[in-house]
């Protein structure tokens, strides 16, 4: 195995040697202290993500700069077929397609292999995205055939390049093992070569590229955590493309500087507050109803920035497959809440308790969230852990209020499961994220998942926001935009609009002057 | 000398042992495990539950210590838990910054803290007494997270002299060098402080002795009352503080290498620390606190040297 | 403070020393103002430290707000005014314990040697093998973030180097004539140590202590940037400092403000601690 992983660093040096002397590099800063994994099985933060996605290709893709699934375009696979029962799915794959490094052609074995990994819980996150698979078989060198136990809203969304629809080696997953995570091998345009920690990502260009060699040489993804140390830098012209703030002064700020583009992306992460039912004095719906009409989503959105947060329409973020843009939220109405309050006999005002992480962004957002409380009396008390701690504690059921901030893929049908079914619940053992432990739409949701009939589930889908919402599960704050900026010497290739992997795609076709 | 070594050496032992008994057991009472860095934070509980065993945490406490120590007694640090790349390794490629920019900050410290301690003391109440007062405390009160990034404002964004990522891993010394000056003045700037108050100090009270009275009275030359004799005083509680210091840098930097972006040992700790990589956070406690027992004992041996009354025990 | 009681002993003319250059004077008005600002700030602060105002946003200083306003719209003056009171008590109460438990340990070791020394210097050099950030870090993490722990943090990484200061400079003092001739004259230990031994070696205690207790507050704000602080919404230096940091380019003076805040009980502590150091001096100039 080392001497697999040693003749793979060698050829990538020898073959990056001769180019050395006209390098473009493009250099990237990320607001983030390290890495989390280039495992796509297993990438779900924002400093993974873009990083997964020039590694990797699925057997579609979504077009680079969009978030559409309308507009998803081939990539690995270059047509395919459905039985007219939509249960049958065959995908002929392009051919001569090259896996970086030297870990060979990619064979109709790689897809099956890399299809049946996101399916298993064991070795991927997005396991339940594809409980609907009964089958995935190589019917021959370059074709797939996938057979579902019952139609899908999208298949075509489980194989595109995001999430568990990314195509890994199956060759360099079973050599490297656990070492995989960190030394991810794909098709896309670059490839990955060098990792330090808490410093950088390095990247360089995978000549074999099926599109074509790439026009950036090498890639320097920088872990800067520090907010200031990050726009110094890119204002110095030491990075060209930079994770921004989600901050509006910010955006301002370099919306005036010359040279530079803000871009700030859809699709949103929701902000939200998941309400724990079974905990006192939550566990009174007219507690939590007093909570959801203390909150002042217009002002949250003017404290965020009007360029860098939307004003939420329901539990399930805008414009996923199935978001009910005109949910019934509770309206912000204080002296409603706190008519609420004393209705429930707690007119003295009411304690609640929040584990919250100290990491900046989040944190802000929840110090609005206690002021606005504060005014229908309601004392938020933040215990503020640090990052892990909130993680471990949110899941051991510690929290009252639990501040969430996500973005799943685009189908309502995620969100609704990982956030508010009774199967997701925490400390549960298929616990997912449910810290509400809301259970008044499990009907809905399972039924939507396997309804055929794309009008009758959307009024699944509807009714299930409607019920969580009127049972205050949760309340929504905000969507927060991803925001970035890069120089005009930049060239993405292509039209940025969207970034469904939460940054920009860089390409075959991006350029650096 | 070289009995004297061994000997504190060998008393490094338990000190060590210590260390690293307090670490194994603080790590172990936060909350969180290290599952979550390295799974994501929507893997299954199962999945957890497999890592960990896979990883050896679910085996009681008590054996994963006895493992632990055993490792370290044949001088092998292990693997990360979350990379699962060798300790030693990653210890070895921050170490070089972390020796040079500590040894920077503390070179700045003394050659701008003691001139500037010896010469506040003697035009007490001065202009320049005054001056090394203010400076020093102003090097104490911005935390050093805002210094940096005046800092690097000032001389990395205005004037373009220094890099604002001073990563530096370049073969070229020149590079290093420039990439180095702005973090060792940020961290350097505290040591400043230091330095000067306790030579200003010492100074002060150097020169109202009496041995410093009757060289003056026998017309020795002020240059070398002051720089001979006086400080010759002063030495010992200026490497105290400098020794003392040392220690601290190395886990003080943590915030310079932040702000720089500098690969260091204090921000390989925090980031250990955060993701919960016990076995990381372990090695790299072996590493400091080695590195602060040298630390002590060159001080302990500076003492013998700076003033011949403290005998080396 | 404890320097108190040997100064009136150690020289009748301390005082007059003392304010010899007016520094002591200065001193003592600035912390006396400080402390009263932090006391009344009910009183004294324009604002609610805590009220919210999205109009306001990061605002540049004005004649409304004299420090300007924070992220969240709220008066950073205010906020520096209230936050005197939790800094000042936390910079405090963890120096002190740090001076009183670091010193009298460090002189004991000193003077007795041998295996008190020798079990002294071992737990001093245990505690002081942790850089003392990440012992606050891991402190604080284990035992949660609130007042009593942070403080409790930020006094255990300064008792060890109190006792090694006080140490150091009780082994210098050992070797002098005069502690000798104090033994001879039969002087009991406890008598040498705190009468003869600790007003000689109190300068470099209190220059010390003065310029921990900035530590104190700057660890605070040190270990709220990489780690944890006090919870919001309460106001501390450290905590504005560290909030401003966020905002550095956008509004530098949330951050320089309370920085300078803590530069002025700075001053004002070290013109104290060289006051008081003149008067224990016995050998300070006429």
């Amino acid at each position: 195995m080392t001497r697999h992983l040693a003749a793979f660093t060698a050829a990538l040096f020898l073959s990056a040697a001769p180019a050395a002397l006209a390098q473009t590099t493009l250099n990237v800063g990320m607001a983030a202290a390290d890495v989390g994994q280039l495992d796509p099985h297993r990438a779900t933060t924002t400093q993974d993500k873009p990083v997964v996605a020039w590694i990797f290709n699925g057997l579609v893709r979504f077009a680079p700069g969009s978030a559409s699934l309308e507009g998803l375009e081939p990539d690995l696979a270059e047509k395919w077929e459905s039985s007219p029962d939509k249960l049958t799915w065959t995908f002929t794959l392009r051919k001569g397609v090259k896996f970086h490094g030297n870990w060979g052609e990619l064979t109709a074995d790689d897809v099956v292999f890399s299809l049946r990994r996101a399916g298993d819980s064991k070795s991927s996150s997005f396991a339940a995205d594809y409980a609907a698979f009964e089958s995935i078989e190589a019917v021959d060198a370059s074709t797939v055939r996938i057979k579902l136990k019952q139609a899908i809203p999208s298949l075509l969304g489980l194989v595109t390049n995001y999430h568990g629809g990314n195509i890994v080696s199956r060759k360099a997953v079973e050599a490297l093992g656990a070492d995989f995570r960190l030394k991810p091998v794909g098709t896309g345009p670059f490839s990955f070569t060098e990792y330090k920690p808490n410093e950088s990502i390095t990247l360089a260009a995978h000549k074999g590229y099926f599109r074509g060699a790439p026009k950036i040489d090498r890639i320097v993804y920088r872990f800067i955590p520090a907010d200031s140390a990050r726009d110094l830098a890119f204002t110095s012209g030491e990075l060209d493309l930079i994770y921004g703030r989600q901050d509006q002064k910010w955006a301002e700020r370099f919306k005036k500087e010359p040279g530079v583009v803000v871009d700030v992306l859809r699709p949103s992460e929701l902000s939200v507050i998941h309400l724990n039912t079974t905990m006192k004095p939550l566990d009174d719906k007219r507690v939590r109803q007093a909570i959801a009409h203390a909150i002042n989503r217009p002002q949250m959105v003017a404290f965020k920035g009007e360029l860098t947060a939307d004003l939420p329409s329901s539990v399930v973020p805008n414009g996923y497959l199935g978001t009910d843009d005109k949910a019934p939220l509770l309206a912000y109405d204080v002296a409603k809440a706190k008519a609420l309050l004393k209705e429930a006999g707690l007119e003295g005002g009411v304690t609640v308790k929040s584990v919250q992480t100290s990491l900046p962004t989040m944190l802000n957002s929840m110090q609005i969230v206690q002021s606005q409380l504060k005014q229908a009396g309601v004392d938020l008390q933040l215990e503020v852990v640090d990052h892990q701690t909130f993680h471990a504690n949110i899941r051991k059921n510690l929290s009252g209020v639990t501040y969430y901030s996500a973005a799943r893929f685009p189908i309502a049908d995620v969100y609704l499961t990982q956030f508010f079914h009774s199967s997701s619940i925490v400390q549960t053992p298929t616990a997912v994220t449910n810290f509400s432990h809301c259970k008044v739409a499990d009907a809905e949701i399972t039924a939507a998942r396997s309804e055929p009939d794309p009008v009758k589930q959307k009024a699944l889908w509807k009714t299930a926001q409607t019920k969580i919402i009127e049972e205050v599960c949760a309340v929504p704050l905000f969507e927060q935009l991803q925001v970035w900026a890069h120089k005009t010497n930049l060239d993405f290739g292509y039209k940025l609009t969207d970034a469904i992997h939460l940054g920009p795609v860089i390409t075959e076709l991006t350029t650096k002057k | 000398m070289l009995l004297f070594v061994a000997k504190r050496l060998l008393l490094a032992i338990p000190t060590l042992w210590a260390v690293l008994t307090l670490v194994f057991v603080l790590v172990r009472v936060v909350p969180g495990d290290p599952t979550i860095v390295i799974l994501g934070d929507q893997a299954s509980p199962a999945a957890r539950a497999a890592l960990r065993e896979r990883l050896g945490l679910d085996r009681p406490l008590i054996v994963q210590y006895g493992e632990f120590m055993g490792q370290i007694v044949q001088g092998d640090l292990g693997r990360s838990l979350v990379t699962n790349r060798p300790i030693t390794t990653d210890v070895w490629a921050v170490l070089p910054f972390t020796i040079e920019l500590t040894l920077a900050a503390l070179f700045i410290g003394v050659a701008v803290g003691v001139p500037l301690g010896v010469a506040a003391a003697q035009r007490r109440d001065g202009f320049v007494d005054w001056f090394a007062r203010l400076f020093s405390l102003a090097g104490l009160s911005f935390p050093a997270f805002v210094s940096g990034i005046l800092l690097l404002i000032a001389f990395a964004v205005q004037l373009r002299w220094f890099p604002v990522i001073s990563t530096a891993n370049a073969a070229d010394p020149l590079d290093r060098i420039r990439a180095l000056v702005l973090p060792a003045v940020n961290l350097g700037l505290i040591m400043v402080a230091y330095v000067t108050r306790v030579t200003r100090s010492g100074m002060l009270k150097a020169l109202g002795e009496d041995y410093i009275r009757t060289a003056r009275a026998k017309g020795m030359p002020h240059a070398t009352v002051v720089w001979r004799h006086a400080l010759r005083n002063v030495l010992v509680p200026i490497v105290t503080v400098v020794g003392l210091y040392l220690g601290v840098l190395i886990g003080n930097a943590v915030v310079t290498e932040i702000v720089f972006n500098r690969p260091g040992l204090g921000k390989l700790i925090v980031t250990a620390l955060n993701q919960r990589d016990y076995a990381l956070l372990q090695g790299l406690m072996v590493v400091s606190a080695f590195a602060i027992v040298v630390a002590n004992i060159l001080t302990d041996l500076t003492y013998g040297l700076v003033d011949p009354r403290v005998k080396t025990q | 403070m404890s320097a108190a009681a040997p100064v009136s002993l150690a020289a009748p003319s301390a005082w007059s020393r003392a304010t010899r250059s007016g520094g002591l004077i200065i001193g003592l008005v600035l912390v006396v103002a400080l402390v009263a600002v932090a006391a009344l700030a009910p009183w004294v602060a324009p604002y609610d430290p805590d009220a919210q105002d999205v109009v306001n946003r990061l605002g540049d200083p004005s004649a409304a707000h004299w420090f300007g306003t924070d992220e969240f719209g709220r008066d950073v003056l205010s906020r520096v005014i209230w936050g005197a009171r939790i800094s000042l008590f936390v910079g405090f109460v963890a120096t002190m314990a740090g001076v009183v438990i670091g010193t009298v340990i460090g002189i004991v070791s000193g003077y007795y040697g041998g295996w008190i020394d020798r079990v002294i210097t071992a737990c001093t050099d245990v505690l002081l093998s942790f850089p003392q950030l990440i012992m606050g870090l891991i402190l604080v993490a284990v035992l949660g973030p609130n007042l009593q722990n942070l403080i409790l943090a930020i006094a255990v990484t300064a008792v060890p180097a109190f006792v090694r200061v006080a140490r150091g400079s009780t082994l210098a003092m050992k070797e002098r004539d005069f502690v000798d001739a104090c033994r001879a004259l039969g002087y009991g230990d406890l008598r040498i140590m705190f009468l003869h031994v600790l007003p000689n070696i109190l300068d470099e205690v209190v220059v010390m202590a003065s310029l921990w207790l900035a530590t104190a507050i700057r660890t605070e704000s040190t270990l709220a940037f990489i780690g944890l602080g006090v919870p919001p919404p309460t106001a501390t230096w450290g905590g504005i400092v560290r909030e401003g940091f966020d905002n550095l380019l956008d509004a530098p003076w949330m951050s320089v403000f309370p920085s300078l805040a803590i530069l002025a009980v700075m001053i004002a502590l070290n013109l104290i601690g060289d006051g008081l150091r003149d008067a224990t001096d016995p050998r300070a100039p006429q």
